[in-house]
């Protein structure tokens, strides 16, 4: 039994090393991303392994957000995803719902049927969204980029989504329909108050994926004035003279939202494929 | 008549999303299987139906095999670090009483990271010349001179792997650790009681109760990285030299740089039958262990 307990405490220590080792490794670039973007000039080429700025600036934020127009950026950005977002738990609610409550065959095969989604390359669509846009005037436009943001947040949303209405018991329903309650009755006032949380975490999942999106950013929008933040910061990368300063405020300003977010929902979306699988 | 109207009420929840994946992801494929048959150029006007010319150019061009391979490589490789990184620090988590919140939280940073970020804070703190770990590696007196983790044909590979598993372990860890905290404590507690050691019950106990989850990370992580454009693109734009073009980025060089969408799309749609077979062949052992499950 001694030995057991002597072992269990190396096993255990051993696992916090690790995990201490690990975590460094997974903060480190967000740390130096806030650190690179708060030194003051010269410092970043004069010592690159110091930690501690020796003088504290936030000029870099400055110039990005102010002279090189990232507000603009940022903008675009907070637009297009709050409106991919919008459209996308509005119509993959309602699709969520009737595939769990009218058509159960479908949602056994969901799994199967994102697999197929998640498998088309972004590449593969990226050819014919650039001619469908062209064709239909919206090459350049930002209502072009958010219909192309539905085709991979909502199949996404759906299978999520599918999750949380699972969960609401049939016979609540029923209740209500024998009071005389009809079918969108039925959806909004009862369903959709017991699976509000479900709904709010698969909506700040799709605005961190929105945010986050580059491919169809990159090939549908030309003009800087309505870049989203992610390809604005790919252009401050290809740069004749690149200003490590400039890039790391900006990237701070891109990824600190998507942290924040991610750490809010992290609890209630992270588990959901693995119990999806298990379906 | 009555019978008719509600099942049109419960057709229009599904049917916009419907329209959606059929304008947005079936009509696209359609589209580009039609296109990847003609000489369809990103500026010129006008293009021909030519058979199957881009897919027989390209069935013998070198570039594409050696993005194929390339392709091949770092899904493998990448896959095997992210499962067993995030495998293990699933269990270590799963194992530890005290600051499980603390580290889930931390561990879970990558994940949140838009592409474009993780390119650039990784092209920094690798810089060949102020980066932090080529500096703090000479300080410490690991190396003479500064390695360029980025330019050097040896190490730019192995970097870029080292990323994908940096962004891509945070999802399978959580993954693997919710299948983990499903399983009864009781099997464990019985198998200790019948003198299993920690090895014979991780694998009589744990191992068959994940494993259909385990399954469908991997199928999902093999086709989320195969089809991965953003990370090799933005980090190194595939060189240097080719060297680290897959074959979404050569996809990309063809249909925007050479402006050439029709053989653009003939690289897609064999990469999309290449991962059907992938997928059908992960389908088949799926089926199989859920049959065994229950």
């Amino acid at each position: 039994m001694c030995s057991r307990l002597k072992r269990d405490f190396w096993t255990t220590s051993f696992c916090y090393l690790y995990l201490v080792i690990l975590s460094i490794i997974a903060a480190f670039p967000l740390i130096w991303i806030l650190i690179s973007s708060v030194k003051g000039r010269g410092e970043l080429t004069s010592n690159p392994t110091s930690f501690w700025p020796k003088t504290f600036t936030l000029e870099y934020y400055k110039h990005v957000l102010y002279d090189l127009g990232f507000n603009i950026n940022i903008a675009n950005s907070i637009v297009i995803s709050l409106s991919t977002t919008a459209i996308a738990i509005i119509v993959s609610t309602l699709a969520a719902y009737g595939i769990v409550r009218f058509f159960p065959r479908i949602g056994k095969a969901m799994t199967r049927v994102l697999i197929v989604t998640y498998m088309f390359p972004p590449i593969l669509l990226a050819v014919p969204y650039t001619i469908m846009m062209a064709r239909a005037g919206l090459t350049n436009t930002r209502i072009g980029l958010v219909i192309v943001n539905l085709s991979f947040s909502v199949p996404y949303a759906v299978w999520l989504l599918v999750g949380f209405f699972q969960t609401v018991p049939l016979e609540i329903e029923e209740a209500a329909h024998i009071d005389g309650a009809n079918t969108l009755t039925v959806f909004s006032k009862i369903v959709l108050p017991i699976v509000a949380p479900g709904v709010v975490a698969t909506a700040i999942y799709t605005f961190i994926n929105a945010w986050n999106e580059f491919l169809f950013s990159l090939i549908l929008i030309n003009s800087s004035d309505k870049m989203t933040v992610a390809v604005a910061l790919k252009s401050l990368d290809g740069a004749e003279i690149l200003d490590w300063g400039d890039m790391m405020a900006a990237s701070a300003l891109v990824v600190i939202p998507s942290v924040i977010f991610f750490m809010m929902i992290q609890k209630k979306i992270a588990g959901e494929l693995a119990q999806g699988s298990i379906k | 008549m009555k019978l008719r109207k509600i099942s049109l009420t419960k057709l229009l929840f599904i049917i916009p999303a419907l329209l959606i994946v059929g304008v947005l992801l079936l009509y696209p494929i359609c589209s580009s299987v039609f296109y990847s048959f003609t000489t369809k150029n990103l500026i010129k006007q006008n293009y021909k139906f030519i058979g199957f010319e881009n897919y027989t150019k390209l069935l013998k061009d070198k570039e594409f095999y050696a993005a194929f391979f390339t392709s091949i490589k770092w899904t493998v490789f990448s896959l095997i670090g992210q499962i067993v990184v995030g495998f293990s620090a699933a269990l270590a988590l799963n194992k530890i009483q005290r600051g499980n919140g603390f580290f889930r939280t931390v561990l879970i940073i990558p994940w949140a990271f838009p592409t474009i970020v993780t390119a650039l804070s990784w092209k920094w703190i690798l810089n060949g010349v102020y980066g932090f770990l080529p500096n703090f590696l000479m300080k410490i007196g690991l190396v003479q001179s500064t390695p360029q983790f980025l330019s050097d044909s040896n190490l730019v590979f192995w970097t870029l792997v080292f990323i994908n598993i940096w962004f891509g372990a945070p999802l399978i860890m959580v993954n693997v650790l919710s299948a983990l905290q499903t399983i009864p404590r009781d099997q464990y507690e019985a198998a200790q009681i019948d003198g299993a050691g920690g090895l014979a019950s991780f694998i009589h106990i744990t191992l068959p109760h994940i494993r259909v989850v385990i399954g469908l990370l991997v199928v999902l992580r093999t086709i989320w990285i195969f089809n991965n454009f953003d990370i090799i693109y933005l980090i190194t734009g595939g060189g240097p030299a080719s060297l680290t073009t897959t074959v979404p980025v050569y996809a990309y060089n063809t249909g925007w740089v050479l402006k050439q969408l029709g053989k653009s799309s003939a690289v897609t749609i064999l990469l999309l039958i290449f991962l059907l077979c992938i997928c059908l062949l992960y389908f088949r052992l799926l089926d199989k262990w859920e049959k065994e499950v229950s």
